[in-house]
């Protein structure tokens, strides 16, 4: 059954509306692209890293169905013995798995997995083995005089690396020496997804300074997982793939949520401006669909071939939104998996991979948003009596009368958005849902805000300024209310995200340097370039500080990752002696005698410890040490930036005692009062060339950290500015609609004397006119979200309280950055105005 | 004395987009002295509404030139054309052309501020002059069709204009309220010594004609004059 003749008459009369007006078309594709784009682009870069990282934990585990890790960062491996001997365990591999740097690969960190090729040939086909691999190779491979290992063979070609030559690994603050003997036998290299050299597990105790110690045991289970896990040693936990992949789902939530919750207002953003678009050129065609409703067309084809189109438009702008998407998620990746890397867990840059599910997400937010941008209009022109159709003022007054009424649903939802911000305490969708209704509520308010100020303005821009082109815009944006106040309101949104989360990052950043400078009191600090290098520091250099008299004190800290209740959280070991006398940690709660109680073996929390966990001074952690759980009073609650997850400090005279490890990752250095750190680098630099440490100034170390910082929210920023981008190309609609609807008007002008330049000097005004509304009614409403973001969805997610500080810069900027951004939106109108054969347009011949 | 108006051998051609040429006018002279009225009449298409445009600058002629005061306005930038059009040329449209979002005031101080002149009580004299006092602050919509004429008519002749271009300004309105429009701009036109171009196609308004042509095929042509005198209304 082909299209009823009526639809398609309509649906071809349609499209040759949208060749008449290309830009309009372009600019109405390029709108749904951009909404579809951010959704696809978070979504993607959101599952990449996960599944980048769950390939590469799949892959590497081969066939083994569980792991046993130690409850406090290490396995000794006498324990070894009684899990391979366990009935319910089939087979019992012992790992070393370590992060480290070469002088070969550069900045680029190599996977090295310690594995005992004889235990390990049933679980993994890449593990070289007696059979498989060429004897003698073998045999250096197990007994060498320099360490070999199977490298990955995108690493050897990328680094131009052979089979036999050396590579010099940093390690332990020495520089060691590995062989390489091939590529890893029988690897698929295709799903090798990182750099990845297999030694054997002794070597690489060795090298990395683990002799004794295994950091976990891979098995095939094949009794009841359950029995076995309560038969295991307190200090032990069993692990499978799944829960280590909701683990990091777990820790990934607080960033992952940051970038939904801007790809969710982006997607407002979005969803209104493919509305305005949709419903422009619904209703700028009004005039033609009354007149086909006079000719006898019936309303139920007029909406049909609207929503007809609505598809085309529709799929349109939904598969090039997605390719937009694609390419800013590649573009992104990189930076996401390097601060997802400096923050939870390594990753190499994940592979962005499109798949069907995200595809449809694309698809189904483009078309919902079109069907109801061009449904809604359309619906209301077709069942309007066409005489009213026909008169373009019944739309404005429309508009006009119903201001009030969106006015008092503003209200509605700003009482909503308070009342959600209060019940965020319950969950954290309250905190968004806060977020949301108050953007709303703002957007709700934009015509009400807009009428009375163009008002004004244009009185004050006629009579203070003597601007005609002034006047004449701000009465103009009024005259088209139901255009100007949507796309207004969607630019009000898209600045007010802007000045809320600029003040958010701003309020945070200062709240963490703050925070730096009270705990970053040494002159100098040696420290991993990643805190997933956990090998210790050589004694001889911890040796020599000690004997330096330039140095007054050195703080020796390191930091392993523990379980609570199930839960991975930062264990600090600190010197508290030290750090009583130089560090301003600023307590929050347990202000008494903070440091006497850390020295007497309690401990110190971090608030989203406190938050995760909640915990309060006077409560006890219950933490795995070699001899089992024990429990530890908590002392104070700390101001702590450093992990989202949670951190514990305990004193290093404690620990030592109890986990019988004396490994130092770091140290700070305070100098005696005039002496300079500047000798003692130099010498330490020198001294220790294979250092695999960062040796800098406390200056320095604040600026790394910042660093990471201002990385973790580099997405942000790219989600704000296409959002901005969106929001501006609504402008350039709304300019593009009254050039079109007011073209009559604006021809008037003409004859009566107004030149080109000036008619095109009133657009110009008009953008900047409708920016101004946007900017202000943004102050007001991101200061708003700003104490909404702080308030009831960070501290709800990430347990982080942050000082609110206003920047002016940020207020500053935006305005300027709108104001360019709006004169730029208007130069095409302006241009086609400055065009337009405005002869004959007043005409009624 | 040089005439006010002088069009010498003026053609406007264009292309169809079919490659077709149409000749709305075709070597049109015409010279008009100050304070002249004369009536343009013609079918629809043939060439009135161009006339129009040509002589207020909003169109430039393919041939020939045109002159206004003795200088020649053909070839003018479209700033200069705008400023000719800002000082000496008033247009009543038949559609009135009023700005819907604009009060009477605004509407009617619109050219006045174009021309950086303040002077509301001039626009509220002006008011008063068309039968419209106390309607300042009310919005076009308000106000019948007659009446919006009269504000159209009021916002062409606020700044003094030497030429009046009207374009069918009785066309939208009943005859009652036509014959009053008409009688309206013949008043203000004789005792102002402007100068009046009207299109129309009514004869009702041949009387304030001191030379009436009909333009056929894009060829300007004089009809027999009229009488200078307005009709009897009693």
């Amino acid at each position: 059954m082909g299209m009823p003749t009526g639809i398609r008459t309509l649906l071809k009369f349609n499209l040759k509306y949208y060749r008449r007006h290309a830009v309009l078309a372009i600019l109405c594709t390029m709108g749904i692209s951009l909404g579809v784009g951010i959704i696809v682009a978070v979504e993607l870069i959101n599952s990449s890293a996960l599944t980048s990282f769950a390939s590469s934990v799949e892959f590497l585990a081969g066939k083994a169905t569980h792991s046993i890790i130690s409850g406090y960062g290490r396995i000794d491996e006498k324990l070894f013995a009684s899990i391979w001997k366990n009935p319910s365990v089939r087979v019992a591999s012992p790992v070393i798995d370590v992060m480290a740097a070469s002088l070969e690969a550069g900045d680029e960190s190599i996977r090295f997995l310690g594995i005992d090729p004889f235990l390990d040939g049933e679980l993994r086909s890449f593990a070289p083995s007696q059979g498989g691999t060429e004897p003698a190779t073998f045999i250096e491979f197990l007994s060498g005089p320099v360490p070999g290992i199977y490298l990955s063979g995108t690493v050897m070609d990328k680094f131009n690396l052979h089979e036999g030559s050396t590579i010099t690994v940093l390690t332990a603050g020495l520089e060691k020496k590995v062989k390489i003997l091939g590529r890893i036998p029988g690897a698929n290299e295709g799903l090798l997804t990182e750099n990845l050299a297999i030694m054997d597990i002794s070597a690489a105790q060795d090298v990395f300074g683990k002799t004794g110690y295994l950091d976990r045991i891979d098995i095939i289970l094949k009794g009841d997982p359950e029995k076995f896990r309560a038969d295991l040693p307190d200090a032990l936990r069993l692990t499978d793939a799944s829960t280590q992949k909701s683990t990091l789902t777990a820790m990934l939530y607080s960033f992952q949520l940051n970038l939904a919750a801007m790809s969710l207002l982006a997607l407002f953003v979005g969803t209104f401006l493919i509305y305005n678009f949709s419903m422009f050129s619904v209703l700028s065609r009004r005039e033609d669909m009354s007149l086909l409703l006079t000719l006898g067309t019936d309303n139920r084809s007029l909406v049909a071939a609207f929503l007809l189109e609505s598809v085309v438009l529709g799929a349109v702008g939904s598969v090039l939104g997605i390719l937009f998407g694609y390419a800013v998620a590649w573009w992104s990746i990189a930076k996401v998996s390097s601060t997802i890397t400096d923050l939870y867990f390594y990753i190499q840059t994940a592979k962005i991979e499109l798949t069907l599910h995200i595809a449809l997400i694309g698809i189904a937010v483009g078309f919902i948003a079109t069907l109801i941008g061009t449904g809604l209009p359309a619906l209301e022109v077709a069942f309007t009596p066409p005489i009213l159709g026909l008169k373009r003022q019944s739309i404005e007054d429309r508009a006009h009368n119903l201001k009030r009424v969106l006015f008092v649903l503003g209200l509605i939802c700003f009482l909503l958005s308070l009342a959600s911000a209060w019940a965020s305490r319950f969950s954290i969708f309250w905190g968004f849902a806060s977020a949301f209704a108050m953007t709303l509520a703002f957007a709700l308010f934009t015509p009400g805000i807009l009428s009375p100020l163009c008002h004004v303005l244009g009185t004050w821009l006629r009579e203070g300024f003597r601007s005609l082109e002034g006047f004449l815009a701000a009465r103009t944006i009024r005259a088209s209310l139901s255009r100007t106040s949507i796309s207004v309101a969607a630019l009000a949104v898209a600045l007010s995200m802007t000045v809320g989360v600029d003040t958010m990052i701003y309020s945070f950043r200062n709240s963490v340097d703050a925070w730096l400078e009270g705990s970053l009191q040494g002159d100098l600090y040696i420290s991993p370039a990643t805190t997933k290098w956990d090998h210790p520091l050589p004694e001889k250099l911890l040796e020599d500080l000690a004997k330096n008299p330039q140095i007054q004190d050195v703080e020796r800290y390191s930091t392993h990752e523990m379980y609570l209740e199930g839960k991975p959280v930062r264990l600090r070991i600190v010197d508290a002696a030290v750090l009583e006398r130089h560090s301003r940690f600023v307590f929050l709660q347990g202000k008494e005698h903070p440091w006497t109680a850390l020295k007497n073996g309690a401990v110190f929390i971090s608030e989203p410890l406190s938050f995760r966990f909640n915990l309060k001074p006077g409560d006890t952690v219950k933490l795995q040490t070699p001899e089992g759980s024990r429990s530890f009073p908590v002392a104070s609650i700390v101001r702590d930036y450093s992990s989202d997850q949670g951190t514990l400090h305990i004193d290093r005279i404690v620990y030592e005692q109890i986990w019988k490890d004396p490994r130092i990752q770091s140290v700070a250095i305070f100098m005696k009062p005039g002496a300079s750190p500047e000798p003692v680098r130099r010498s330490i630099i020198n001294d220790f060339p294979g250092l695999d440490r960062t040796v800098v100034s406390n200056i320095k170390m604040k600026e790394d950290v910042l660093v990471i910082f201002d990385k973790t929210f580099a997405p942000t920023a790219t989600l704000k500015g296409v959002s901005l981008m969106v929001a501006l190309l609504g402008v350039a609609t709304a300019l593009m609609a009254i050039l079109l609807e007011r073209s009559r008007e604006i021809a008037v002008l003409g004859y009566l004397g107004l030149t080109p330049g000036e008619t095109g000097r009133m657009n110009v005004y008009q953008a900047l006119i409708m920016g101004l509304a946007a900017y202000l009614i943004s102050v007001v409403c991101g200061i708003i979200l700003t104490f909404i973001i702080v308030y009831a969805i960070n501290y709800r997610s990430f347990g982080w309280s942050i000082d609110i500080y206003i920047n002016p810069w940020v207020f500053a900027r935006t305005f300027l950055l709108t104001a360019i951004a709006c004169v730029i939106a208007s130069l095409y109108p302006s241009f086609k105005l400055s065009r337009a054969p405005l002869a004959g347009i007043v005409s009624d011949e | 004395m040089k005439s006010l108006l002088h069009l010498v051998h003026v053609s406007k051609r264009f292309h169809n987009g079919e490659g077709c040429e149409v000749f709305p006018l075709r070597d049109v002279n015409l010279q008009m002295e100050h304070g002249e009225r004369i009536i343009l009449l013609g079918k629809s298409g043939s060439g009135k509404t161009t006339f129009l445009n040509l002589v207020g600058g909003m169109d430039s002629p393919t041939e020939g030139k045109i002159f206004f005061n003795g200088n020649e306005i053909t070839g003018l930038s479209t700033v200069k054309l705008a400023e000719y059009r800002r000082k000496d040329v008033g247009f009543i449209f038949q559609s009135f052309n009023l700005f819907p979002t604009l009060t009477v005031g605004e509407n009617l101080m619109l050219p006045l501020d174009l021309l950086g002149v303040s002077q509301e009580s001039k626009g509220r004299e002006m008011l008063s002059a068309v039968g419209l006092d106390g309607q300042w602050h009310k919005f076009p919509e308000q106000l019948s069709g007659g009446e919006q004429q009269r504000v159209a008519i009021a916002r062409a002749l606020i700044k003094e204009p030497r030429l009046i271009l009207a374009d069918e300004p009785t066309g939208n309105l009943d005859s009652e309220t036509g014959d009053l429009i008409l009688s309206l701009i013949y008043e203000i036109c004789r005792d102002r010594q402007t100068t009046l171009i009207m299109v129309t196609h009514s004869s009702e308004a041949l009387w304030m004609a001191d030379r009436r042509f009909r333009l056929s095929r894009g060829r300007l042509l004089q009809e027999e004059n009229a009488s200078p005198k307005e009709p009897d209304r009693a």
